[in-house]
């Protein structure tokens, strides 16, 4: 799950206004009142709602007002395209312009596609592509699972094994790096209960949205 | 043409467009650049594009059957061939290859192949852009990937889109938002096709990848073809239920839409194109049809209505002499197929 507004994965708490999913701090810049906790103010037909503004504002609200009208004016140094040129027209002018505004892009990219790390091929590379078969999905994962099991054994037991203290960080950090498609529910599972245990959120976030959508599939 | 050629699933899908950006170290952003720039830019790109079988043609010095040639095969926009901006364009030998220069980036390589083939359509452009990035030093982060003057792109430089006729789909409620939501899950959208005029283009859909950075080129190609494959699985099955349910209009549009493709003596794009999908919708599942017609030949004069370098040229003014010009086209296509049917 992430933010609609500022794209960041959204971890523990979330709260939709009119329909739109958006994160705590997000939520508190919309100014909704008191979102997490039950509000004294809407209690009280909101006697007090203005002191709830201006508590929002001088917290954050506030504060990135200012900062953003700063920001406008910055220029790229090489080109001279602006940070509003970049925000309404989607484009920059030369490469430097990525150091520049390098922000504000990585905020672009993350509220569209949900990712920031490069995972494709490096210059002159050839990507291995595969033909999709148009066998049952079934058949194809369950294939996949049996031509994998060398490999995704030594992924898996560990796993299983998450008491042991020692292994905690190495567990997670594996299940990091691995791609999620390839472990199964059970797996999956206890890896969530794990990383929520180690307070690692952002992962079992992760986790619990791919168990999520496994659930949605069937 | 490569639109003229046989493909797969051609039922439903028109064409498959693959397009890899890249831009080169040292220079601007085609957007930011002096003319004086561009030139050199695109004096350095012909010289690395030496070997690779291609054929360099400026847009200032094309004569307007070449730029008619080119934006008919979706190569180029009408304002890259007209806008005089030091502006060419590399013709591949393979059909359906070619590079755009100085366009919205430095390189954009296109790859197109008719109906739903990914694959090869990705490795010729790939085989391209591998060539280019060995040749130049090409615009490159490790941890950004390629970088594109549109922040959409910036990674892979990749986007996969289909070209799809969904009428069925379109006709039967709830099955578009079905179909959008699969499509998110692989990081693609599916959108309506609107005309310059702003005019919709009645069940005609393209289907785009979005994702450039998190994932590898082999994952988008992957995420691809599940994504056409499903839609090709729910379009068809659209198309069946409604036959089953409406037999009765589905034959009544089928028959009118063909009488007045073969007949009608001027014909607007829009009404072509509707015309176009209900014949989708009764092809193949009305029994003892009269009415000879072929799926290649349905995307054929779909291509031909869509891309027409004239009608671009008036600048959207409906003009009888194209409409005339159109009708015959089609016409001509549709005797030759009931000739040989």
């Amino acid at each position: 799950m992430r933010c609609e507004r500022c794209g960041a994965p959204i971890v523990n708490k979330f709260i939709r206004v009119n329909g739109v999913l958006l994160c705590e701090k997000c939520a508190r810049d919309f100014n909704v009142e008191d979102p997490f906790r039950g509000s004294m103010a809407t209690l009280l037909n909101q006697p007090f709602s203005v002191l709830g503004e201006i508590t929002n504002a001088l917290m954050t609200g506030g504060n990135e007002l200012d900062f953003a009208n700063a920001n406008t004016k910055i220029r790229c140094p090489k080109c001279g395209t602006t940070l509003k040129d970049v925000e309404t027209n989607g484009t920059v002018g030369c490469i430097e312009c990525y150091n520049t505004f390098n922000e504000t892009i990585l905020k672009d990219i993350l509220k569209r596609q949900g990712a920031g790390d490069y995972r494709g091929r490096k210059p002159g590379e050839t990507a291995e592509i595969k033909a999709v078969s148009e066998k049952p999905e079934g058949e194809v994962k369950a294939k996949k699972a049996a031509s994998k099991t060398p490999a995704s054994t030594e992924e898996k037991t560990p796993a299983k094994k998450a008491p042991e203290k020692k292994d905690k960080t190495d567990i997670l950090e594996k299940i990091k790096k691995a791609d999620l498609g390839t472990i199964d529910d059970s797996d999956l599972e206890e890896a969530m209960k794990l990383a929520a245990k180690n307070e690692d959120y952002d992962l079992a976030a992760r986790l619990r949205d791919e168990l999520k959508s496994r659930k949605g599939e069937n | 043409m490569w639109y003229e050629k046989a493909g797969k699933d051609t039922d439903v899908v028109l064409s498959t467009q693959v397009t890899i950006m890249r831009n080169i170290k040292g220079f601007q952003f085609p957007s930011r650049m002096s003319d004086a720039d561009r030139e050199n830019a695109m004096g350095m790109m012909r010289q690395a594009s030496g070997n690779m079988g291609f054929n360099f043609i400026r847009c200032d010095e094309m004569d307007e059957s070449a730029k008619e040639d080119l934006f008919n095969q979706y190569f180029c926009k009408y304002g890259f061939l007209n806008d005089n901006k030091k502006t060419a364009f590399l013709l591949g030998r393979e059909d359906g290859l070619g590079v755009t220069l100085n366009d919205k980036e430095h390189m954009a390589i296109l790859s197109f192949t008719s109906g739903d083939d990914v694959v090869s359509a990705y490795k010729s452009a790939e085989s391209v852009a591998e060539k280019f990035e060995k040749e130049m030093e090409i615009a490159y982060s490790d941890k950004m990937g390629f970088l594109t003057s549109d922040i959409r792109y910036v990674g892979t430089g990749l986007q996969i889109s289909f070209l799809a006729a969904l009428p069925g789909i379109e006709k039967t409620a709830g099955a578009l938002a079905i179909l959008s939501k699969r499509a998110e899950k692989y990081d693609w959208i599916i959108k309506p096709i609107l005309q310059a005029d702003g005019n919709k283009e009645n069940g005609m859909y393209e289907l785009t990848s979005v994702a450039t950075l998190g994932v590898s080129e082999s994952e988008v190609v992957e995420h691809a073809q599940k994504v056409i494959a499903d839609t090709v699985k729910l379009e068809r099955s659209c198309r069946v239920n409604i036959y089953k349910k409406k037999s009765a209009i589905i034959e009544d549009q089928f028959y009118r839409s063909y009488a007045l493709l073969k007949y009608a003596r001027r014909m607007e794009i829009v009404e072509a194109i509707s015309l176009l999908n209900w014949i989708r919708l009764g092809r193949g599942q009305i029994r003892d049809c009269d009415a000879a017609l072929d799926w290649d030949n349905i995307n054929l004069i779909t291509h031909r209505v869509r891309r027409d370098y004239k009608a671009a040229d008036s600048r959207g003014k409906r003009s009888p002499s194209i409409a005339s010009d159109r009708a015959a086209g089609i016409r001509k296509i549709l005797n030759e197929d009931s000739e040989r049917g």
